[in-house]
C-alpha cells in the first residue's frame, strides 16, 4: 500500500488573543491517501482553516507535525510547494492582469513556459469558459468570472495534491456540476484533493473520505457510510398522500420519530429506528391513505455533522 | 525550480502589472528630473541658495538628494504591492508558490532596481545636460551600486512595515511619517554642517544620509573617501538587517 500524501500527527496551533492562548487546533492526527478527496468539515471556527494553511505553508503549527508526500511543512517547505495548488477561501487572482496572463503566470511559478502551456492555457480557459475573455483583464470581470480563473490556474500545473478552500463560493450551479466532474476526474487519475466547504451535499457528493473536527478537535473520520453509522439508524422518509390520514398522529406515536412535519399532503419524518420497523410504519399509513408518492433515505451528512458536532464530547 | 525560475517569474510578473501602466512608468522614470527642474531649479534661481560647498552650486548639490528621493519613492511604491495583493487574495496564494520568502521579496525589488536604474541614469545624462551639473561620469559604477542598494534596501526596511501593519490607512500614516522624517533629517536638501548638533547627529543617524553622501560621492565627488566607505558600509549593513527582519515577517504573515 502506498504511503498517504498527508499524515498530520498531533498538530497544534494556539494563537494569542488579548494576551490569552487560543487552541485553534487542538491535538488533530489524521492521514490522507493518494489519489483521493478527502473533505475537512466543521462548524465556523473550527479549525479548518487554520488546518489547511499549515498544511500549505501559509502558517507554522506550535507543535506536532505535517508532512506533505513525505516532505515536512515546517523543515522543507519548498518542497512542500513544489507538490501542491492552493485555491484559498477569499478570491485570488492578479486583477491587473489578464485571464491568459494569470494562467501563464501561475504556470510560470511551477516552472512551467513556452508554447505547450500556452496552448494548455487555452483548454483550461475553454473548460472554464472564459476563453471569450482570455485578454481582458481580470479586474473588469465579475466575481463569478474571478473564481474561474482561479479554480481554472489549478489545471494548468500537475501538481499532485490540490488544496480547495470553499472553492464553489461565488460559482453558479452548472460551473459547479462541471468543477466538481473534473474533481472527480483529477482524483480518479491519481490526484489528491483536500478541501474544505461548508455545503455539505457537496462533500457528500465528492468525498472519499471526510474528517469532522471541531473547536479544534477531530470529531469523526472515516467514509460517509461509516459516519452515518456512527449517528445510528437515521431514516428520512418523506409521503406524499391524497389526503393525509387523520390517524398520522396516533400510528406515528408508536416509532420512535424524531421529526415530523406536514405541509400540504406531505408528511416528512425523521425515524431513528431499524429498516423493518420503517417500511411497517410506511405500509401502516398506507392503510389509512393512498400515497402517491413515497422517498425513503437513510441521514445525510448534515444529519451526521449537525449531530456529532453538538453532542457533548463524552458522548462521541 | 532553481532560485532563478521563481526570481524570473516574480520579475515577469511585476513587469506584466507595471507594463499595464505606461504613464505610472513615464513618471516614475522623469520625476526626479522634474523634482530637480522644478525644486532646485526655483531655490537655486529664486534664493540664491548655494549649498555651502566651494564651487558646488545648489543643482549639483541637490542632484544626489533627488536620486536618494527617488529610491526611496520606489522602494514605498513597491512595498505598497503588498497591500495590493492583499486586498486581491493573491499574496496568500503566492505564498503557497514553489519559491522561498528570500525570491519573493527579491523579485518583488528586482523589475524596480531596473526603474530605479534608468531613472537615475536619465536623471543624471539630463542634469548634465540641461543644468550643466559638473557629472563625474567615471564613477558611474559606484553610483550604480549606490542606487540598486539603496532602492533595495529602503524596500526591504518598508516591506518590514507593510508585511506587519494589515490597515491601509495605518500604513499610509507611517509612510508619511517616515518621508517626513527621513527625507529632512538628512543631507538630502542641505548640507549638515550649518545644522544644530542634535538635528545634525539625527541627520548622520539616518541611513539615507549615508546613502546621499555616497550618492554626492559618486555623482559630483564631494566628500572624503573614508567617511564615505563607512557610510557605504553602513548602509550595506542597514539593507542586509532590514532584508532579514523582512524576511521573519513575511514567514510570520500566516
Amino acid at each position: 500500500m502506498s504511503t498517504p500524501a498527508i499524515v498530520v500527527q498531533n498538530l497544534v496551533k494556539t494563537f494569542d488573543v488579548r494576551r490569552r492562548p487560543i487552541r485553534a487546533v487542538d491535538d488533530l492526527t489524521f492521514s490522507v491517501h493518494r489519489g483521493s478527496i478527502f473533505g475537512l468539515l466543521g462548524p465556523n471556527g473550527a479549525g479548518k482553516t487554520t488546518t489547511l494553511r499549515i498544511m500549505t505553508t501559509l502558517a507554522r503549527p506550535s507543535g506536532g507535525s505535517v508532512e506533505v508526500f513525505g516532505y515536512d511543512v515546517v523543515k522543507a517547505p519548498l518542497e512542500v510547494r513544489r507538490r501542491i495548488g492552493v485555491v484559498i477561501q477569499e478570491q485570488a487572482a492578479d486583477l491587473l492582469l489578464s485571464v491568459r496572463d494569470n494562467l501563464l503566470t501561475f504556470a510560470r511559478f511551477h516552472g512551467r513556459a513556452g508554447p505547450a502551456v500556452r496552448t494548455r492555457a487555452g483548454e483550461v480557459m475553454a473548460q472554464f469558459g472564459i476563453e471569450d475573455v482570455a485578454d481582458r483583464k481580470v479586474q473588469d470581470l465579475s466575481g463569478g468570472i474571478r473564481r474561474r480563473v482561479q479554480m481554472a490556474k489549478m489545471f494548468m500545473v500537475d501538481v499532485p495534491i490540490v488544496f480547495l478552500d470553499e472553492f464553489s463560493s461565488g460559482m453558479d450551479a452548472i460551473l459547479k456540476r462541471s468543477v466538481m466532474d473534473m474533481l472527480r476526474a483529477q482524483a480518479a487519475s491519481g490526484r489528491t484533493i483536500v478541501l474544505t466547504t461548508q455545503i455539505l451535499t457537496e462533500a457528500e457528493e465528492l468525498c472519499d473520505d471526510i474528517l469532522i473536527i471541531n473547536h479544534g478537535r477531530r470529531v469523526a473520520h472515516g467514509s460517509l457510510p461509516a459516519l452515518k453509522q456512527l449517528v445510528g439508524r437515521l431514516h428520512e422518509v418523506t409521503i406524499t398522500f391524497d389526503r393525509v390520514p387523520d390517524a398520522l398522529p396516533a400510528i406515528v406515536a408508536g416509532y420512535a420519530a424524531e421529526r415530523v412535519t406536514v405541509q400540504h399532503n406531505t408528511v416528512q419524518l425523521q425515524l431513528r429506528d431499524e429498516e423493518p420497523r420503517v417500511l411497517e410504519l410506511v405500509l401502516a399509513l398506507a392503510r389509512h391513505g393512498r400515497i402517491q408518492h413515497l422517498e425513503i433515505a437513510g441521514a445525510s451528512l448534515e444529519d451526521v455533522f449537525v449531530q456529532l458536532t453538538q453532542q457533548p464530547e463524552a458522548q462521541r | 525550480m532553481m532560485m532563478t525560475d521563481a526570481l524570473e517569474a516574480v520579475l515577469v510578473r511585476e513587469a506584466k502589472i507595471r507594463a499595464t501602466n505606461s504613464l505610472f512608468i513615464f513618471w516614475d522614470l522623469l520625476y526626479p528630473l522634474g523634482y530637480l527642474l522644478v525644486f532646485g531649479i526655483g531655490v537655486n534661481a529664486s534664493l540664491g541658495f548655494t549649498s555651502g560647498l566651494a564651487g558646488v552650486d545648489y543643482n549639483a548639490f541637490f542632484l544626489a538628494g533627488v536620486l536618494g528621493m527617488a529610491s526611496f519613492g520606489i522602494a514605498s511604491n513597491t512595498s505598497w504591492s503588498f497591500f495590493l495583493d492583499r486586498d486581491n487574495g493573491i499574496f496568500y496564494e503566492m505564498l503557497t508558490y514553489p519559491m522561498r520568502r528570500s525570491e519573493y521579496l527579491l523579485g518583488k525589488v528586482l523589475f524596480n532596481e531596473l526603474v530605479g536604474l534608468v531613472q537615475a541614469l536619465l536623471t543624471l545624462v539630463l542634469a548634465a545636460a540641461l543644468l550643466h551639473v559638473p557629472v563625474r561620469f567615471d564613477r558611474l559604477p559606484l553610483l550604480i551600486a549606490a542606487t540598486l542598494v539603496g532602492t533595495a534596501g529602503w524596500f526591504f526596511f518598508y516591506a518590514i512595515f507593510a508585511l506587519r501593519i494589515r490597515r491601509n490607512d495605518a500604513f499610509n500614516t507611517v509612510t508619511s511619517v517616515f518621508y517626513f522624517v527621513f527625507l529632512f533629517a538628512s543631507s538630502m536638501f542641505y548640507p549638515l554642517d550649518p545644522l544644530p548638533r542634535a538635528f545634525r547627529i539625527a541627520a548622520l543617524a539616518n541611513p539615507i544620509t549615508w546613502q546621499i553622501d555616497v550618492l554626492r560621492y559618486a555623482t559630483i565627488g564631494v566628500g572624503d573617501t573614508l567617511s564615505i566607505t563607512i557610510e557605504a558600509a553602513a548602509f550595506v549593513v542597514f539593507t542586509a538587517v532590514s532584508f532579514a527582519v523582512a524576511i521573519h515577517a513575511l514567514t510570520d504573515t500566516g
